[in-house]
């Protein structure tokens, strides 16, 4: 029997349920409960503004309040260092860089995210990124197995091949599948100055080291034999790695602009952007700015795909992921923050929101849902493929050195301050040393003919 | 009413060695007056200092949390010895260092001699030359490599504007380093300009009007009575050029980040790398000493020359 509802109360009902309204169309995303107050150190990043807009959906979800200390890319390193080396950290929580994190990790200056909650745990459709939130202290070495969860990527960046696909279609050239296919194609589509045929990344340093990397990996060439089981040969020197590094410096030479050499992340996104480039390969995340017509001449017009393959049909792409910790020596109500916000940022809910925001989520889940299927998130499907194979690269702690020597010589194969084989003999020489003076379980291969 | 002479006088009994340690500190409160700045200047300068050469003649790692130093001078000496990319950064510092200053001087001093010469808008050429100084390098060198943006820089744009070929400024090893030192130009003549002009202006007229009275043209009286004049000044401007020029780091870090290739390393650049880039703590403290060493030994070898010109 329906209850006979005066006039008054079914007004109180109708306006309680509008009141009501906003709050149920929000009631999937966790509630984390009344938090301390903490500081994020996050990097001045492209993809920062979807994290600012996440953190501000989050306070506005939970009253908890973050404080975000931007800070530009060069500097995030100093003072995530001194933040950990000093008595009491500043942040309850800091994104860095994958490769910086070994230091962290074997500096024991983080804290383990179970240590803060041993209920905590990672929701089965986060992405592994390489593991490289685990440390495994006896291995030396970033996995899960026997690993410490120390950290979650808040950013997973990996590269894409990004491609015109009307110029490609008007040329008659089908996306490439592989890195021969790339060169042809961009011999064909090449008219310079007007037009660079395929930008990449030719500057010393992370820029060249990062982007070959996946060239190298494509042709089944390593820099280290197998360092988590502890043999850390140098293979830098392999005549894999020279026919990539041949490969990549034809590439850069034929269809790059004069300037390959000092071409940086900047450079390769501009000239994709103002049409100068037909191909190129970049970091998902700049694509959120090839759609921004406030900076794009090229909106909707460029198309993602997984980087190509090797000769051998091996692929490869480096991963780049911005991972959050905790540090060890932040006080304990913020660790616990931190933990807290953690668990809201990884919930479908609010990776899906920071996917809108302009953000990569790191959940399949985002990746499998409707959103998928929206033109403005076209990259998805590559990206969600490129995790297959991605990896992560010079995962130890002489990992910055080593990038350094590689930048180094890479660079000047390129710019042909060297040949190809001196450039990787040295190279290999450089990092075998490094190695010995360490105490690694090293050598290296037989010189390649210079 | 009581005379001075009835007052009985209360004499104080000299008490010596109170009067010696009144005495000692009267003498000596010159010089613990000047103890709170020496603390001070030991807090600052010393122990940051003694800190950097055991820094130097260690190795320092993290592990659990803290700090692990162990005593391997050889080891560092060792990595300086054995560094590839130091010796083109040292190479390249002093051509750097040689060439910008050099620039610099020539065109400081005949920018205040022209600029003091000028009969009207004296002030405001003087406001508008120094204008580069007061930019941030972290801004000049932004604005430069955009400038020198080989597709959309302005230099390439006018160059194919006129029909000439555009140039690879920073991309190129013949030019880049050419490239960066032009930047420190721009940003640094007005320095030496500004600390030139001010001697100009103190030049007594008389002088000037004494020379041209005994028939000296304008290019004898440059230079039998202007420069001389200026010599002191242009010491002090070419010391404090040269000191900054040889810690240049911010345009070139932005500009080229020492490429390509090692064309643009210099000695700072690289310092920072194996800083903060290898976390290298050790080496880079061994390294910051050698750098130091090159320049106090610049400082003893211009202070002779100095000493040698002005006699």
């Amino acid at each position: 029997m329906i209850p006979n509802l005066g006039f008054t109360r079914m007004l109180l009902a109708v306006i309680a349920l509008a009141a009501a309204a906003p709050s149920l169309a929000q009631k999937t995303f966790l509630d984390v409960g009344k938090q301390a107050d903490i500081t994020v150190l996050v990097g001045s990043t492209p993809w920062y503004p979807a994290f600012e807009k996440a953190v501000g959906l989050y306070e506005q979800q939970t009253g908890n309040h973050i404080k975000l200390d931007v800070t530009p890319f060069g500097n995030i390193l100093e003072k995530a260092r001194n933040a950990v080396r000093s008595g009491q950290s500043p942040y309850g929580l800091m994104t860095l860089d994958t490769q910086w994190t070994i230091e962290f990790y074997e500096g024991g200056f983080l804290s383990p995210l179970t240590d803060i909650d041993a209920a905590f745990v990672m929701p089965k459709e986060v992405l592994a990124y390489g593991d490289s939130g685990y440390w495994n202290a006896q291995k030396r070495w970033r996995t899960a197995d026997g690993g410490k969860l120390m950290a979650y990527t808040v950013l997973g960046n990996v590269q894409l091949l990004y491609f015109r696909g009307d110029l490609l279609k008007q040329a008659g050239i089908a996306p490439p599948a592989t890195w021969n296919d790339v060169l042809a194609a961009c011999t064909k589509l090449a008219k310079p100055p007007a037009t660079y045929g395929f930008v990449a990344r030719g500057e010393k340093g992370n820029g060249i080291r990062y982007d070959w990397q996946s060239v190298m990996l494509a042709e089944g060439a390593q820099v280290v034999k197998n360092p988590e089981a502890g043999d850390y040969t140098v293979t830098i020197n392999s005549p894999q790695a020279k026919a990539a590094l041949d490969l990549y410096i034809e590439l850069l030479k034929r269809c790059g602009p004069p300037n390959f050499g000092s071409l940086g992340q900047g450079d390769v996104i501009q000239l994709l952007a103002t049409g100068k480039a037909p191909l190129g390969d970049v970091v998902t995340a700049a694509f959120a700015s090839f759609e921004d017509p406030n900076k794009s001449a090229v909106v909707g017009k460029l198309e993602t795909a997984p980087l190509p393959s090797g000769a051998g049909g091996a692929r490869g792409a480096v991963i780049g992921n911005w991972n959050a910790v905790v540090p060890k020596n932040a006080p304990d109500a913020q660790k616990k923050a931190a933990l807290a916000f953690s668990r809201w940022f990884l919930t479908y809910d609010a990776q899906r929101a920071f996917a809108e925001a302009g953000g990569i989520p790191n959940r399949s889940d985002v990746y499998t849902s409707d959103l998928a299927k929206n033109p403005k998130y076209r990259w998805m499907p590559a990206y969600l493929e490129t995790q297959q194979f991605a990896r992560q690269e010079l995962g130890y702690a002489e990992g910055a050195q080593v990038e350094q020597i590689l930048g180094l010589r890479l660079n000047q194969a390129l710019i042909g301050e060297m040949s190809s084989g001196k450039a990787l003999n040295s190279a290999a020489a450089e990092i075998e040393a490094l190695f010995r003076k360490n105490g690694r379980r090293t050598g290296v291969l037989a010189p390649l003919p210079e | 009413m009581r005379n001075a002479a009835d007052v009985p006088v209360t004499r104080r009994v000299p008490r010596p060695a109170q009067d010696v340690v009144a005495r000692l500190v009267n003498r000596s409160f010159r010089y613990w007056s000047l103890l709170p700045a020496v603390l001070i200047f030991a807090a600052l300068t010393l122990y940051p200092l003694l800190n950097l050469m055991r820094m130097s003649v260690s190795t320092i790692d993290f592990a659990q949390g803290a700090t692990l130093w162990t005593f391997t001078p050889l080891r560092n000496l060792e990595a300086l010895r054995a560094d590839d990319v130091l010796r083109p950064a040292v190479v390249n510092t002093v051509v750097f260092v040689v060439v910008s200053v050099a620039i610099e001087m020539v065109l400081g001093v005949a920018l205040a001699i022209g600029v003091a010469g000028l009969a009207r808008a004296k002030r405001w050429v003087r406001t508008v030359a120094i204008l580069p100084i007061l930019v941030p390098p972290v801004a000049i060198g932004s604005m430069w490599k955009l400038m020198y943006n080989y597709d959309f820089g302005i230099f390439n744009q006018a160059l194919v504007a006129v029909g000439a070929m555009p140039v690879n400024w920073l991309g190129s090893t013949n030019i880049a380093l050419a490239s960066v030192i032009a930047v420190d130009v721009w940003h640094w003549v007005p320095f030496v300009f500004l600390i030139l002009f001010a001697a100009v202006e103190g030049i007594p007229p008389d002088l000037l009007e004494a020379a041209h009275v005994d028939g000296a043209s304008r290019g004898q009286t440059l230079r039998l009575v202007v420069l001389p004049l200026l010599r002191p000044a242009i010491v002090v401007a070419f010391l404090f050029r040269t000191i900054l020029a040889f810690k240049v780091f911010d345009e070139v870090f932005l500009l080229t980040a020492g490429g390509p290739g090692t064309s643009t390393e210099l000695v700072n650049l690289h310092l920072y790398k194996v800083f903060f880039e290898q976390n290298r703590l050790g080496y880079g403290a061994m390294l910051s000493l050698a750098v130091i060493a090159a320049i106090v030994a610049f400082l003893l070898v211009s202070r002779r020359a100095a000493l040698a010109v002005r006699t």
